[in-house]
């Protein structure tokens, strides 16, 4: 499956990396398209870059010094002609205790009873949106657009590893210690970041996440 | 095996070595050294060479040597004395066991470090020794050292890599202007150029706060953008208008705008400057930076 071609833009970011960018704001065809880029970045390396690392809207490309941008960027804007595939992804049940604080709040916000909530939450799989911000800390999106609710005004002190997030559309998973503005709703034990194994995340920008309501 | 026991640290001192890389993926930044051309340079002191030295923080740090053992000094400009006898700072010594070193606050510099002839004894996480504090992770058991702590130093060390030479530079800041800078009006780009900002003293290896003394940010409208990747050295303006920069152990991602970035060969220099140093931005063109 092809999706709509986006053309991206590339931005130096300092003298030691190149970001490409699908758009400015938050949209499924920018993360897909980011995504599929970055896929393409590992399976086939460019000279000169040391690191790729998918975000939301774009790829960073971390680059060995004295590297040539303007060779970089016509290898790069070739490549990001090509038709993009969408990237294979794996498939995580994810299973969610939902007895956050914020839980009873973003329910009524969207006014839905918590069990209403839930199911609405639950019931179709969410994509890997990035990783980032912190250790295996991953966003999921996206929720319906009825199914949306701002961040918080106030930041929380640390949540613990496993706390269960959401805003903005989105469902985040907490791999570590954190603190945060978005609504708690739950935990899982589902655990993304171990440092004894390599790779030490799991999830991958493009999986798909389905979530269950656990006890 | 050959040790030292720290009997003095402060806050922030932190093993290190050049860096985790290839990690942002998974969310963890690269850490290493704030100042890497004096890690390199204490190093380059000695002719075998661990990975992994020790980064102090203004305060200095005491250790004894529990062995004989060979180490060298470098970062900023501090006092250092072995059993109380004044000895040159920057320089390779050979300790004796039981010598005691007392490193205290000199005339500049945020950030010294120790080198080792030998690789420190911790273990490897995700391919590196440096600790990253943001997270809790790698170095001595995730943390800064304190007094009591002891150090192991096992297998020798490699020969130390050439130094590149590097010119000396006093002049202004050098930057890039950054990802968001068209978000900034005209006038606050020119003025962001044209004004001198104080260190402040909130500095770490996160982040360096800025005062922006003639408040050239506070009125800017808060944007709402999309999270997106940092680099070290990004000057993002916070929604009070504070200016600061990112350092090595910045979250990997974020979403405040970003005026400029400081070019990677000047923030070495600016990771010394002391709070109250007046920070004056030049931005150059990519090919000057490189």
């Amino acid at each position: 499956m092809s999706h709509r071609h986006l053309k991206p833009t590339l931005l130096p970011l300092g003298d030691q990396a190149l970001l490409i960018r699908y758009g400015d704001s938050l949209s499924d065809s920018a993360n897909l398209a980011a995504v599929a880029m970055a896929r393409r970045l590992e399976a086939r390396p460019l000279a000169g870059v040391s690191e790729v690392a998918p975000g939301l809207v774009s790829v960073l490309l971390t680059l060995s010094p004295g590297t040539d941008f303007s060779r970089l960027r016509g290898e790069l804007m070739m490549m990001a002609d090509h038709d993009e595939e969408a990237p294979t992804s794996t498939e995580w049940p994810v299973p969610i205790v939902f007895d956050g604080e914020d839980l009873g709040n973003v329910a009524a916000q969207l006014h839905l009873s918590e069990q209403e909530f839930i199911a609405r939450h639950n019931g179709v799989p969410l994509r890997v949106l990035a990783t980032g911000f912190a250790p295996g800390f991953v966003y999921c999106g996206f929720h319906d657009d009825d199914l949306v609710v701002p961040r918080r005004d106030a930041v929380r002190p640390l949540v613990s590893a496993g706390t269960v997030l959401f805003a903005a559309g989105q469902t985040a998973i907490a791999a570590t210690p954190i603190r945060t503005g978005w609504h708690v709703i739950g935990r899982t034990t589902f655990h993304n970041f171990d440092t004894a194994v390599d790779p030490p995340t799991r999830l991958r920008a493009g999986d798909r996440v389905l979530f269950s309501a656990a006890s | 095996m050959t040790s030292i026991s720290i009997l003095r640290a402060g806050p922030l001192t932190t093993l290190q070595d050049a860096g985790r890389f290839g990690m942002l993926k998974h969310g963890i930044s690269s850490s290493g050294p704030m100042d890497c051309g004096a890690f390199a340079a204490a190093g380059a002191l000695l002719a075998s060479l661990g990975s992994t030295g020790i980064e102090f923080t203004r305060a200095g740090l005491g250790f004894r040597a529990e062995d004989a053992l060979r180490v060298a000094t470098g970062g900023g400009h501090f006092q250092l004395a072995v059993n109380g006898e004044a000895r040159a700072w920057g320089s390779e010594l050979q300790l004796r066991a039981g010598d005691v070193v007392d490193i205290t606050p000199g005339a500049a510099g945020n950030y010294g470090y120790l080198r080792f002839e030998r690789e420190i004894d911790v273990p490897l996480l995700l391919g590196s020794r440096s600790t990253n504090v943001a997270v809790g992770l790698g170095g001595f058991k995730g943390r800064a050292l304190r007094a009591g702590d002891q150090l192991a130093l096992a297998e020798a060390g490699s020969a130390a890599a050439a130094l590149r030479p590097t010119a000396p530079s006093d002049g202004p800041i050098r930057v890039l202007w950054g990802l968001h800078a068209d978000l900034f009006d005209a006038t606050a780009r020119q003025a962001f150029v044209n004004s001198r900002f104080p260190i402040s003293p909130s500095l770490d290896r996160m982040g360096v706060r800025l005062v922006d003394a003639a408040r050239i940010f506070l009125g800017q409208r808060r944007l709402t953008l999309v999270s997106d990747a940092i680099v070290p050295g990004d000057i993002q303006i916070l929604g009070d208008g504070t200016p600061i920069v990112l350092m090595r152990d910045h979250q990997p991602i974020g979403g405040y705008p970003r005026i400029a970035t400081i070019v990677s060969a000047d923030l070495d220099r600016f990771a010394q400057l002391r709070p109250g140093a007046e920070v004056h931005f030049r931005p150059v063109t990519l090919e000057h930076a490189q």
